[in-house]
């Protein structure tokens, strides 16, 4: 795999930028899809932010100064990006944040890219109803395995609040499929 | 065996492999009792993996195109309104030089001059000014052709433009309203 230094340096230059491009891209895309579609829920919405993450990366790359792993800084403009779709979507049909995504998740019943059973589903219901940080931090522990070090380099959240944040939101899911 | 190579410990770790691994214990133990699925159901279409570096790069392209056609430059349809700043400064100078009482009480301030009434003034007088006095007053920097160029466009050559430069000329919504 390509160091990450090189792989920035390559993207900054005009003669190698379509390559590093293509690296890039074959390097995260499913990493972001995934971390997208569990904010999103729909295939075609994470396609769509995923997409535009990309552009913006792209479009971005000449002020990236290395401050933070190439990784997180991709990270955080999925995140923002996913975060500003619902944002647009909620206000554009006027409902509520929690409205939308309890919408969403009901949508996932006749969604022929969810396979999910019912304790699947059950999860999916119990998430929409997180705070979005605590949605956040769930998902990028749990299902994406992210160290609460990269985690709070992504969110800009203290490692100590993350923690609890996700241990909050463990408690939580857990209580919620407990319940018949 | 050799004595100095048992001192050597060939191995190493992950960076931060010792710092994190209570975290990740503990992660993995809560995942092993959690009631919560560790699969989301999500799936993808077929090959959408493998098709989505052709489908970024067509819309990254489009992007572009779409980029570099906001940068075209309007053409104003009326430039000279752009004169009337300056053609105001020129009337100022020229009320001067004709010597208004500006001390009567009824005197007229600049103020009270309507912008149409300057540009009236322009159309039917000789101002006689030479071409020194004119520089004086009009800035060079920022003048175009189209500053001394009228477009005047009729309805159907501003359709007949937006037809080959919108792409899609149907989203405008152009209505015959009258």
């Amino acid at each position: 795999m390509i160091a990450e230094e090189t792989l920035v340096k390559e993207l900054k230059s005009k003669d190698t930028q379509s390559h590093a491009f293509e690296v890039l891209v074959s390097t995260y895309k499913e990493r972001l899809y995934w971390h997208v579609r569990r904010i999103v829920l729909n295939h075609d919405d994470a396609d769509d932010v995923l997409q535009n993450t990309f552009i913006k990366v792209f479009r971005n790359i000449e002020g990236f100064k290395g401050d933070s792993k190439l990784f997180s800084w991709m990270y955080r403009i999925a995140t923002n990006e996913a975060l500003s779709f619902l944002k647009q979507k909620t206000k554009k049909l006027g409902v509520s944040d929690i409205d939308y995504q309890e919408k969403m998740v009901e949508n996932l019943q006749a969604d022929v890219y969810f396979e999910g059973d019912e304790i699947q589903l059950k999860l999916q219901k119990a998430i929409a109803k997180l705070p979005e940080k605590q949605k956040l931090v769930f998902n990028m522990k749990y299902y994406e395995d992210l160290k609460y070090e990269e985690i709070s380099e992504i969110l800009n959240t203290s490692v100590g609040g993350l923690k609890a944040s996700y241990h909050l939101a463990i408690k939580k899911l857990e209580n919620y499929l407990t319940q018949d | 065996m050799k004595r100095k190579n048992l001192d050597k410990n060939p191995f190493s770790t992950p960076k931060g492999y010792f710092d994190n691994f209570e975290d990740n214990l503990m992660a993995k133990l809560s995942k092993e009792t959690s009631r919560i699925p560790e699969n989301t159901g999500f799936t993808v279409p077929p090959s959408y993996f493998d098709d989505f570096q052709s489908k970024l790069n067509a819309k990254l392209k489009k992007d572009t195109e779409v980029k570099n056609d906001k940068k075209v430059k309007v053409i104003q349809l009326k430039p000279y309104k752009k004169f009337i700043g300056i053609a105001a400064s020129i009337a100022a100078l020229v009320l001067m030089a004709i010597g208004i009482d500006w001390n009567s009480k009824d005197a007229i301030e600049f103020a009270d001059i309507a912008n149409s009434d300057i540009e009236s003034y322009f159309e039917n007088h000789d101002l006689d000014l030479s071409v020194d006095e004119i520089a004086e007053v009009i800035p060079v920097d920022g003048m175009e052709i189209y500053d001394f160029i009228d477009i005047s466009m009729n309805e159907e050559n501003i359709l007949d433009y937006l037809n080959e430069n919108v792409e899609d000329i149907e989203e405008l919504n152009i209505e015959n309203n009258e």
